[in-house]
């Protein structure tokens, strides 16, 4: 029952994470509409903007967290992932564009830390240790 | 099948207090070098008092939690178990996953250093460089494989060859050197806090590694008398060592011009202790300082490959990792496919460019540690009466509130190296909850009963340990 809760507890996380993500883009694009260098891995693209980074990734996060209700392992992952690609794009571009961008991913970043967090505990109590009783995990304290 | 047990296939050797004494030096200083730069950043009187006062901050706290975690928890895999007994699987894998990773990395990063250092003085090329630096981690690699016996002699040969130039130097420089090391305190229009930034980095880097040698405790006989005397007889060694030797050293750059200190940097062009050393008395001695550096970047990787790759191996015999990890050798005693799987990711990674991983280093390792203090304080709480043959001698209230002082620092050094520190350290800490959830969805974990060969639960009933035992089913 806890694993239930804490895999709910993760998927709310998820679309925080999201919610920060999309949110940022958003605000970011009202701020300065082609905020963020459009490139990445030397492929150019407007889509490839830090406004568009934000929302796109964001967005995926939105529909990971909204897997962790039922699937919370893989739709925790997934969001750890995406806010990982998400600070990979923010890496190495230059202060002047880069550091505004950074501290736009410290929302979606920390909320996916956490859906990863309770993400593993409900694993952790769905999942038997081996040589666990039924009904969850055993440990000595 | 039955399992492996916990420490099943380790041979355990009585390590004398000596050797333990030199795996802690190792581990946590194995010399002065890159000290210089702390004093061209922070200022010299500034590094000196930070050598005296950080200890009794940072890694005196970190000795003394150490100790005691080790005296209770004496057991393979060090910081990983005591984790893992005080919070739970998750955060211990959390704590021995980042760890670990760091490891990877840093212990790299010291072969490389004294590639370096040879590299500058017999000018060879990549090719030359990728070789050798091959053989000094296949030299390692097969000490640390054939035991700690050896690890412990070699360790021991090598801190000689470190310390003998720099007490030269150190007893030479303090006669020969001018002005007070102490003065001025900070560089010229530095702030006290500004001209920490970048000091007190490598003043925790120098400070770190405490809680390594505790991942040992598998293969020492009694480590829970021998690592904690090891841990009070190191730390005012290792105070002692770079107060002396960075006082030396600012005497010896101010000769001739007061503000010597402000060239003092490594990597080349400035002083370093070995350019220290020419200066000081010519060739002879530069030379064995030269020695001595590269001698210290490849004890202290014998030590982390030796202590770095235990967590791992620990972690597998918790089904948290693939089995082979968990494989012991047969004739020696020791986690041979852990180790030498670090030693294998070593030599690649040698042979490139890696600046932006050894940005993750500290960052994973300080919150390795967070998870450490907070567990002292756990069982303190969960478990009072359990034996400690070793106990921080203070309340649990006080305890609590002089660990904290770590765990601020700790926080604090997540935010002082800059952005690209930082973003490789965000992006490294949320490998953790992924590898958890990956491996654990694939081999479970175990419980602690079944690991250490209990035939029946808590509640009675057999375990499948048991019911390999008995040649029953469970």
């Amino acid at each position: 029952m806890k694993g239930r809760r804490m895999a709910n507890y993760s998927a709310v996380s998820g679309l925080v994470a999201g919610a920060f993500a999309v949110g940022g883009g958003l605000w970011a694009h009202a701020q300065q509409p082609s905020f963020g260098y459009a490139k990445w891995f030397g492929i150019y693209s407007k889509y490839l903007s830090g406004v568009h980074m934000l929302i796109g990734i964001g967005v995926l996060m939105l529909i990971a967290g909204l897997l962790s209700f039922k699937w919370p392992s893989i739709g925790a992952s997934a969001v750890c992932v995406l806010a990982m690609i998400g600070l990979i794009y923010t890496y190495n571009r230059g202060m002047y564009h880069w550091s505004p961008l950074v501290y736009y991913w410290w929302g979606p970043w920390l909320f996916a830390w956490i859906a990863g967090i309770f993400a593993g505990m409900s694993m952790y109590r769905r999942v038997p240790q081996m040589g666990a009783q039924e009904g969850g995990a055993v440990e000595r304290t | 099948m039955t399992e492996l047990l916990r420490n099943e296939g380790l041979k355990r050797v009585r390590m004398r207090l000596i050797t333990a004494v030199v795996f802690v030096f190792t581990l946590t200083c194995s010399g002065s070098f890159g000290m210089e730069d702390v004093v061209s950043s922070s200022g010299p009187g500034m590094t000196l008092l930070m050598i005296l006062i950080l200890p009794f901050l940072w890694s005196v706290p970190m000795a003394f939690v150490a100790s005691e975690l080790g005296s209770m928890v004496p057991e393979a895999g060090g910081l990983y178990r005591w984790i893992r007994r005080a919070m739970g699987e998750y955060w211990s894998f959390q704590a021995g996953w980042w760890w670990t990773l760091s490891l990877y990395v840093d212990s790299a990063v010291y072969v490389a250093l004294a590639l370096d250092y040879l590299q500058a003085k017999y000018n060879f090329d990549g090719t030359w460089r990728a070789i050798i630096g091959v053989c000094i981690v296949a030299v390692f690699t097969f000490i640390n494989i054939r035991g700690l016996e050896l690890t412990g002699w070699s360790l021991t040969v090598i801190q000689v060859g470190v310390m003998v130039p720099l007490i030269i130097f150190t007893v030479w420089g303090i006669a020969k050197g001018q002005g007070s090391p102490f003065s001025p305190i900070l560089p010229a229009g530095e702030g006290v806090f500004s001209s920490l930034n970048l000091g007190l980095a490598i003043m925790l880097w120098m400070y770190a590694g405490w809680e390594s040698i505790s991942t040992l405790a598998g293969e020492i006989h009694e480590p829970q008398k021998v690592i904690p005397k090891a841990l009070m007889i190191g730390t005012p060694l290792v105070i002692i060592t770079y107060f002396f030797t960075v006082f030396a050293a600012i005497r010896v750059a101010n000769v001739g011009d007061p503000n010597g200190w402000q060239n003092m940097w490594t990597g080349g062009g400035g002083y370093d202790f070995v350019q220290l050393s020419q200066m000081l008395s010519g060739g002879v001695l530069a030379y064995l300082m030269l020695i001595s550096a590269v001698l210290s970047n490849i004890g202290l990787y014998a030590g982390y490959l030796a202590t770095g790759a235990r967590p791992m191996f620990q972690m597998s015999r918790d089904r948290l990792l693939p089995r082979f990890f968990g494989t012991t050798n047969k004739r020696w005693g020791t986690p041979w496919i852990a180790i030498l799987t670090m030693a294998v990711v070593n030599a690649v990674l040698i042979n490139f460019k890696f600046d932006a991983l050894i940005t993750i280093d500290v960052f994973l390792l300080m919150f390795a540690y967070i998870l450490i203090f907070i567990s002292v304080i756990v069982l303190r709480v969960k478990e009072p009466d359990a034996p400690r043959s070793f106990r921080v001698p203070m309340p649990t209230w006080l305890l609590g509130i002089w660990v904290a002082i770590p765990i601020a620092i700790a926080v604090l050094a997540l935010f002082i190296d800059g952005l690209d520190w930082m973003i490789g350290g965000l992006i490294a800490v949320l490998t953790g909850p992924i590898a958890y959830l990956i491996f654990k969805s694939i081999y479970k974990g175990v419980t602690d009963e079944e690991l250490e060969g209990s035939t029946v639960t808590p509640d009675g009933s057999l375990t499948s340990f048991g019911a390999d035992v008995e040649g029953a089913s469970a």
